[in-house]
Parts: C-alpha cells; sequence; structure tokens
C-alpha cells in the first residue's frame, strides 16, 4: 500500500431476531450510526460498498438495488460484494481498494442479514435435482472438519466448550450482541444438545438479524473529528476451491496465504507477540484453535493450548472476539464486517466495555463459504 | 434419445417486515384507506416509503389522502390470466391528488379505449375483501363527471 489507509466512522445495529423494523431501517441504523461517527453528510461519500450473504437467505434479489435508499447511495456508484459468509471482511477491503486506487475519497460499507424472514439451513442445503440432500445445513459442513483437527492436535474435548464460555461471557459487554448468557459454564456447554459432533448447541453460533457499516478513507480526510481513526496497516483476500481431492480444509492454503500477506504488508513477523487483540469468524467452538493456526498466531497443533492456558480470554494477552463473536451474534452478511470494525474500534480505543486495554494492533477476520473465502485486515492505533 | 428429468418445486419460505411506516400504509389498504408519507421539502409520497428517493432522508408523518387522481400517462392493454380486470383495461400513472410523482395502477374503462385520455379524473376502486396489500386497491375508475 502506497497510501495511508483510515476507518473513520463505525456503526452497527443489535444483532438479535429484529422483527419491529424493515431492512431498510435496520441498515439505517448501522449507517446512521457510522455516518456520525465519522461526521460526515452523505454528500461526503464517493462510493458505496454493500456485503450481504446469498439472495435465498433472506429473499430479497438484488439487495444493492432494493437498499439504495436506505444506504444513501442516491447519485452514487453501488457495488455489492458476494463471498459467503466472509463477505463483510471482503467489502471492507474493496472499499479500501478503491481509495487506495484514487477512485474515491471517502467510501461507505454497507452489511446485513435479516435471518429470521427467511430459512438459513433450508437456503444452505435445498434440494436440487440429481444430488443427496444431506439437509445438514452449516454444522453439518464443519464437524467432519473439527473432528479431524481434535484427532490432529489431540486436543481435549473441553476446549470447545471453554470457547464457548469465553466468547458468551465477553458478549455481556458488548450490549450490540445478540446472545447474553451472564450464568453460562463449561458444564452447561457440556451437557447441551449435540447437533453435530462434536458441535453442541451452546458451541455454535445463533442466526440473527443486524447491520454493520463503516466509512473508509485516506489520510488526507482521516483524523479531522475528535475520535481517532484505526489506520489499516496490512489487507489481503485470498480465495481457493471448495472440495478437491488432497484439499485441507483443517487449515486451508487460502487461509495461510491470506494472514502472511497481510503480516507483510503491516511488517508483522511473529503475530502472537505483535498482535494485541483479534476478532475471529469463529462460528462453532472448535474454530477459534482452527483459525489462530490457519493465520498463524499459534504453530500448527498449538492453537489449542492458548485456549487452555486463557490466553485468548479476555484479560488475557491474546485476546480472541472481545465483542463475543460470531458464537454470540450472526447476520451472516454483516458478521465479517463486524469482525473488521470491532478489531477497528479497539485500536480507536472505542471499545466501551469490552475495550482490551492498550490494543495498539488488532487482526480483523473473515471466512466464507466451505473455507474457501478468507479475508483479513490489520489495523493500528498510529499510522503504519 | 430422452433426458433425465427430476422434479424440483421452487419454494419461497419468507417473511418480509413492513415496519411501522409501510405497515400503517398497509393496514390503511385493509380499512379502504389511503396514506401518502411526507418526504423533505413537504412532498408527499404514495405510496408510503421509509426513504425519500431524491434525498435518501428519512420520511416523515402519513397523510391521508382522498383517493381520486389524474391520469399522467397510460397504455392500452389485453387481459390475460392474473390481471386485476376480466376484460381489456389500461395500464395508467395516476398523480393522485395532494400527492408529488404518480402511483402505477389499472384503470377500469369498461374495454372501450375511447373513453381513456391522459388528463382524465379517476378515483380508487377497492376491492370488497381486502388483507392489507396493494392488492386491496382492485384498479382506478373514472370519477363520474
Amino acid at each position: 500500500m502506497s497510501t495511508q489507509l483510515a476507518v473513520i466512522g463505525v456503526g452497527q445495529s443489535k444483532q438479535a431476531k429484529r422483527r419491529e423494523v424493515t431492512i431498510g431501517a435496520m441498515v439505517r441504523e448501522a449507517v446512521a450510526a457510522a455516518m456520525a461517527d465519522a461526521e460526515l453528510e452523505f454528500s461526503d461519500i464517493d462510493a458505496v460498498v454493500l456485503s450481504k450473504t446469498p439472495d435465498l437467505f433472506d429473499g430479497v434479489m438484488n439487495p444493492e438495488l432494493y437498499l439504495a435508499d436506505a444506504m444513501g447511495a442516491v447519485g452514487l456508484p453501488v457495488t455489492r460484494v458476494f463471498t459467503g459468509g466472509s463477505v463483510g471482511g471482503h467489502a471492507a477491503i474493496y472499499a479500501a481498494h478503491l481509495v487506495e486506487a484514487g477512485l474515491a475519497r471517502r467510501v461507505l460499507v454497507v452489511a446485513y442479514s435479516k435471518e429470521s424472514e427467511g430459512n438459513f439451513t433450508w437456503a444452505l442445503s435445498r434440494g436440487l435435482p440429481f444430488s443427496a440432500q444431506l439437509g445438514a445445513g452449516a454444522g453439518g459442513h464443519f464437524a467432519p472438519v473439527i473432528r479431524e483437527y481434535i484427532r490432529r492436535s489431540a486436543a481435549p474435548e473441553h476446549i470447545g466448550w471453554q470457547v464457548a464460555v469465553n466468547h458468551r461471557l465477553n458478549a455481556t459487554r458488548n450490549p450490540y450482541a445478540h446472545v447474553q448468557r451472564p450464568d453460562i459454564t463449561v458444564e452447561e456447554v457440556r451437557d447441551s444438545p449435540m447437533l453435530w459432533d462434536p458441535i453442541r448447541f451452546l458451541e455454535s453460533c445463533p442466526s440473527s438479524d443486524g447491520s454493520c457499516a463503516v466509512v473508509v478513507t485516506s489520510e488526507e480526510y482521516a483524523g479531522r473529528t475528535e475520535r481517532p481513526p484505526a489506520w489499516i496497516h496490512g489487507m489481503a483476500w485470498r480465495t481457493e476451491t471448495g472440495h478437491f481431492a488432497g484439499r485441507d480444509e483443517v487449515n486451508p492454503r487460502a487461509g495461510q496465504a491470506c494472514a502472511a500477506e497481510a503480516y507483510r504488508q503491516a511488517g508483522i513477523d511473529a503475530p502472537l507477540e505483535q498482535v494485541d487483540v483479534a476478532e475471529l469468524y469463529i462460528p462453532y467452538s472448535w474454530y477459534e484453535p482452527i483459525w489462530l493456526e490457519n493465520i498463524g498466531l499459534a504453530e500448527p497443533g498449538a492453537g489449542w493450548a492458548l485456549v487452555d492456558q486463557g490466553r485468548t480470554a479476555y484479560g488475557g494477552d491474546m485476546p480472541v472476539n472481545p465483542s463475543g463473536g460470531v458464537l454470540s451474534g450472526n447476520p451472516t452478511g454483516a458478521t465479517g464486517l463486524l469482525r473488521f470494525a470491532e478489531a477497528a474500534l479497539q485500536v480507536r480505543g472505542l471499545a466501551g466495555e469490552h475495550q482490551v486495554d492498550g490494543a495498539r494492533r488488532a487482526v480483523g477476520h473473515a471466512m466464507g463459504g466451505a473455507s474457501q473465502f478468507h479475508a483479513l485486515w490489520v489495523v493500528g492505533s498510529t499510522r503504519r | 434419445m430422452t433426458s433425465l428429468s427430476a422434479p424440483y418445486t421452487v419454494e419461497f419460505p419468507f417473511d418480509r417486515t413492513v415496519g411501522p411506516k409501510v405497515g400503517t400504509f398497509l393496514a390503511g389498504l385493509r380499512e379502504a384507506r389511503l396514506f401518502g408519507v411526507r418526504a423533505p421539502g413537504g412532498r408527499v409520497l404514495c405510496p408510503a416509503v421509509e426513504f425519500d428517493p431524491e434525498t435518501a432522508e428519512e420520511t416523515g408523518e402519513l397523510v391521508e389522502l382522498a383517493g381520486e387522481g389524474t391520469v399522467v400517462s397510460w397504455t392500452w392493454v389485453s387481459t390475460r390470466e392474473g390481471d386485476p380486470l376480466p376484460h381489456d383495461f389500461a395500464w395508467a400513472l395516476v398523480a393522485i391528488d395532494g400527492t408529488d410523482g404518480s402511483f402505477f395502477h389499472a384503470v377500469d374503462v369498461g374495454g372501450d379505449p375511447g373513453r381513456m385520455s391522459t388528463g382524465m379524473r379517476v378515483r380508487v376502486r377497492w376491492r370488497e375483501v381486502r388483507v392489507g396489500e396493494i392488492g386491496d386497491i382492485g384498479c382506478f375508475e373514472p370519477v363520474p363527471v
């Protein structure tokens, strides 16, 4: 990156089942909050990028057209980005690319899902002619990958339960989080129903309605408000095919390459020491050690020990998902952008009750499809 | 040679939230009442929307309308299955009194295109059974002179 890039506005809605508001009004909540944070009017924005999961999930075809008014996109170029669950991360990076390329001064990134208006598992597993219908949803896909991680790493089974507890306790410090379980215990997670062996109910993300928005700009237009910007130190996205012989979905190469490129740009050579906090796309508890290893915050096979030693809990030296993460709220179209936005809030010192003391460098991470799409940015409290 | 085929049922199991503004507009239709919404600058838009298409600002209060207007433009069509009328009719843009812009709907002139003209006065004809959707307006019809 030649230009210094920054996040100057962040907004999000409450994540919940939101049947009192329309999709447009829910999107506007995040857009209005991000614009207020950046102290901008729609006339200051040069382009809008929309992040949304497949149309089938909540039944709006071409949401980039449907929401043009709610996003304040009147008279502006709009682009929709579309990469499964990672889409919010990809949208943020695409917006930063527009600024970096000199095509826009300020880009508004908007993300949402309103899953209560559709049926997520139906949309993921609808019966198609000539193929077996598993009807297993996302958990059914990821369960064997988790089983293989446990086999390879010889991790004890309580690791998944502990991650579920850590993230839910973190969510009690985030008023936007959907799941609020202040009394959760490891025993309660262990005793919750088995959904897709080895994934238990309380180790799974909810299905949520929610929205998120951020404003990305260049150095020239940053630092004009009292609230400090988050500086983008590195960003990358990588892709691989979902199914092929010999693929390692436990430690996907695209995820490794994505993180390595972002760290290279950020000048990071020892991620565990040099990153203060991480917001990772963890839809099932075991994905915490899986992604720690995949993005180089732990050596292969060593991620679970960071969990076991309490290092990834709030108050540990490598806190993961202080917001409560995907396990505490999952409006899928917005989930990736929420990770990127929460990383930005941490280094801006604006994360409220879930602020990590002294967070100067943070990772925001998103994953989509069958771990096919990977996006990651490193943001910092000072210029790169 | 014959091709393989398999049954495939297309479903749309979605459940849309309309919110307080559009919800009040739709509830009005069920009661045979027509509402517009106040936009910035004092303009009134019908059907009611949450955001002003020109400025993207949030719209304001709902405004009850008389349900009469003037045909701005129209085209004559032959009726087909699923159309709002069993005989030939016009699709028209109707400028509803008290609003800005126009409303797209069918106009029933008894199948006689000679009775259609730009500038003619029309009024809402409500369906007898109304459920709170735009189809509760069966069509527009000429205002008796």
